[in-house]
């Protein structure tokens, strides 16, 4: 009874009660609620501390000299780091906001309890904040190390700015759903902000590499910002744009700028809006009530016709492009990673009619996406069924049930990555084919990996399924980085794509060997 | 309504079995940590509504969901309207439906697009299909719903499209694990009355059910399972006298916690 010395519904009491929960979900997150797993996830997370640790090394090892007198040059690629890790962290902390409002859970028991729900959401969004300077630490962590091993402790102030930004992260992120909850209204305000989180999650990436494109000509953003269009814009080197930089350098007037800044950038948005989380969270629980009232057939019956197929294959596939259609945050989470195509589409664009050395570099790129598309389609046409029962219960085979479901992947991926092969085939038709196989490839073994490692499971888990089996997660991402390779080197005339080729099969039949029987 | 050919499906009911027994269970036993249904024979009869007791975990859930092809028994056979449901299930499924205690459907389709899928999966003929989902909705008072998707049904709505779904491939043998769990007085009676009259048109209906009074009300004969065991089975009467002379002419919820007393292990 560690919750005895603090009296009930204190502000204290309150926070380890929170904090309680947090633990567990993190722990439920690596071990799918198997406690056998706890000690080999404890191995993982040491051999996964070490593999960043060498890989940070590699990346970073050479840049740790670097001074607080450095130019422009440097402070421009260290704020382009801090930028990049910013979006992300406001996408993050965008969504876990979110899903203070909308997360079902003990929601109810605390609006139907006499404790304030001010000072519950309050307290909520504070946690939002320390999931999310925990996890830019965690990922930045590898780095700073290691730059503080080889340059100097001075280094270590780039965890006071992953800190901070996470702070300032959460705070913008409260002001963005406020702002959405007050426009959209509670209805539409879940999605909304889900598909601004995934927007902003990739969005810097996806600017830079268009604007490198445009300017440059290649979608590499370290040569964008090592680029003399770059530095002729940069501001001067003592701008304040430069804060987060000598912050990270070790200036220590800087760090503590930016501490503050983050800091108010935090608390003043929950001083000022925490009267409101509470009428926030009723309007979502009521917006949750109404949901689907009046939600009358839309455009994908339309599109995909009514259920009235001859075949049972026919009506699977035609029930699993519905349920996604109909499904917002599903779409918007599955065919977010088609954001990723824009560079490529505008590079291929913007390549047209030049050498074929522009159609390699997009080989991998979208055979990986393929690959990576495939996956979470087949998760959730495999794994993630509604209706377990009711397809079991059918007089249909499994195996023809599970065809079905597997085409319904491999049409919509072929849909997808259509017009690129046909954009790609009207300046090669060689590397448009080995693109396509490439695809073909990697969508079709993202899609058996999934079908072997199946484990029933609720659509809305769709986030988290890689927790369900690691093995699969993992086999999925290698097999696509594989194919991707391959369609690489082939679409470069090489016969080394063998290499990669081989290293697919391995891994395909690795987890077929151990795939759950 | 049109049911898909049986010979097209790898098998067909004999004329024995249709005259006969709707369903026979033979020595069906699944075993987890423990037998959850150890050696249980059952034979329910053509157009019979049997209800299937016992206690939590008495085994009820599994012997069901093997029945309906759901799990596969470590031993034993099962037969429905004479198809052996093993050696044959695609046949089986055919002809029978499984309605489970939470209703699984699809949020993002509405009443109708869910009928006329799970019509389609059955080998419905569309129109018939359709025409058969309209005359569901509109019996189970769905009607005004039917275009509406379903994912801000109440549980009652959400069970009562389930239960539609169930029949409109017109099963002879409907198989219900606790379908009255969490309905309202009104959906619950309404539930009820569409079983009552489709074991009135010729239907099969096995049951297991929490609610005694509901098995007493509309079972013909009921069986008692306890530890995986069918450890009585038949009418009121004759369960009252398998009972022994204790429970006289007591209810059902005397008679069921008679026998299942008999069966719990001794501290």
């Amino acid at each position: 009874m560690s919750n005895a010395a603090a009296s009930p519904r204190s502000l204290l009491w309150l926070a380890r009660q929170e904090n309680r929960l947090s633990w567990r979900d993190l722990v439920w997150l690596m071990t799918a609620g198997y406690r056998w797993r706890g000690r080999s996830v404890v191995i993982w997370l040491f051999i996964v501390a070490v593999v960043m640790h060498v890989i940070a090394w590699g990346m970073v090892a050479r840049y740790a000299g670097i001074s607080l007198g450095a130019g422009i040059d440097a402070l421009i690629a260290i704020s382009g780091s801090f930028a990049l890790a910013f979006f992300l962290m406001l996408s993050q902390a965008l969504e876990q906001v979110t899903r203070l409002f909308y997360g079902r859970g003990d929601l109810d028991l605390l609006k139907s309890s006499p404790v304030s729900l001010r000072r519950v959401l309050g307290l909520r969004v504070l946690s939002v904040a320390t999931s999310t300077c925990t996890m830019t630490v965690f990922v930045a962590g590898p780095f700073i190390n290691v730059l503080a091993v080889l340059g100097g402790a001075r280094w270590l102030s780039g965890y006071g700015v992953a800190i901070a930004g996470g702070l300032a992260a959460s705070g913008i992120a409260l002001v963005l759903t406020s702002a959405l909850f007050d426009l959209m209204g509670a209805r539409r305000t879940r999605l909304a902000a889900q598909i601004v989180a995934a927007v902003i999650g990739s969005a810097f990436i996806i600017a830079i590499q268009v604007v490198a494109i445009v300017s440059i000509g290649t979608m590499s953003q370290t040569a964008f910002f090592h680029s003399e269009t770059v530095l002729a814009h940069a501001p001067d080197a003592d701008s304040l744009l430069w804060l987060p930089a000598r912050a990270i350098l070790g200036d220590a007037v800087a760090l503590t700028v930016v501490l503050v800044i983050g800091g108010a950038m935090f608390m003043v948005p929950v001083l000022l809006l925490a009267g409101r989380l509470g009428d926030y969270a009723l309007a979502a629980a009521s917006a949750d009530v109404a949901l689907g009232r009046g939600n009358r057939v839309g455009f994908t019956s339309i599109f995909l016709g009514r259920f009235r197929a001859t075949s049972a294959a026919r009506l699977l596939r035609r029930k699993e492009w519905v349920l996604l259609l109909r499904d917002p945050w599903l779409a918007s989470q599955s065919l977010m990673q088609l954001l990723y195509l824009i560079p490529p589409a505008i590079f291929l664009w913007r390549s047209y009619g030049a050498a074929q050395g522009a159609l390699i570099v997009l080989a991998p790129v979208l055979t990986m996406a393929a690959g990576q598309l495939g996956g979470g389609l087949a998760w959730l046409a495999v794994s993630g069924e509604d209706a377990p029962d009711l397809i079991a219960s059918a007089p249909i085979t499994e195996r023809r049930m599970i065809l079905a479901k597997i085409q319904s992947v491999l049409l919509a991926i072929m849909l997808v990555f259509t017009p690129f092969l046909v954009a790609m085939a009207a300046q090669s038709i060689e590397i448009a084919a080995i693109v396509a196989v490439g695809i073909a490839l990697a969508s079709t073994s993202s899609t058996l990996i999934q079908v072997w490692f199946r484990s029933q499971a609720k659509r809305r888990y769709f986030r988290r399924r890689q927790t369900s089996s690691r093995i699969a997660t993992f086999a999925e991402a290698f097999s696509s980085v594989a194919w991707a390779g391959t369609a690489a080197i082939a679409a470069g005339g090489s016969w080394l794509a063998l290499g990669p080729t081989v290293m697919a099969l391995l891994i395909l039949t690795g987890a077929w060997l151990i795939r759950p029987k | 309504m049109i049911v898909r050919d049986m010979e097209s499906n790898g098998g067909a009911p004999s004329q024995a079995g249709i005259e006969g027994t709707a369903l026979a269970v033979r020595g069906l036993r699944k075993v987890f940590q423990r037998p959850a249904v150890d050696d249980l024979s059952l034979d329910i009869r053509r157009g019979e509504f049997y209800a299937l007791l016992g206690p939590n975990g008495a085994g009820k859930t599994t012997t069901l969901r093997m029945v309906a092809g759901l799990m596969k028994p470590d031993a034993g056979s099962i037969a429905i309207f004479g198809v052996d449901a093993l050696a044959k299930p695609t046949a089986a499924k055919q002809i029978t439906a499984w309605v489970s205690d939470e209703p699984m459907i699809y949020d993002k389709l509405t009443p109708l697009e869910y009928l006329a899928f799970v019509a389609g999966l059955w080998g419905v003929d569309p129109k018939l299909g359709e025409a058969s989902a309209r005359d569901l909705l509109r019996w189970l008072e769905l009607a005004p719903n039917a275009e509406e998707r379903c994912e801000g049904f109440s549980k009652g709505m959400r069970q009562k499209v389930a239960l539609a779904g169930a029949l409109v491939h017109d099963p002879r043998l409907i198989i219900l694990d606790e379908p009255l769990t969490g309905l309202d007085a009104r959906a619950a009676r309404l539930v009820k009355d569409v079983l009552l009259e489709k074991v009135r048109q010729g239907c099969t209906v096995i049951m297991t059910t929490h609610i005694l009074e509901v098995a007493e009300r509309m079972a013909e004969r009921i069986g008692v399972i306890s530890r995986g065991k069918l450890i009585a089975e038949g009418t009121l009467d004759e369960l009252r006298r398998q009972a022994g002379s204790k429970v006289g002419d007591n209810s059902l919820e005397d008679v069921f916690l008679t026998l299942v007393a008999g069966e719990e292990p001794t501290p």
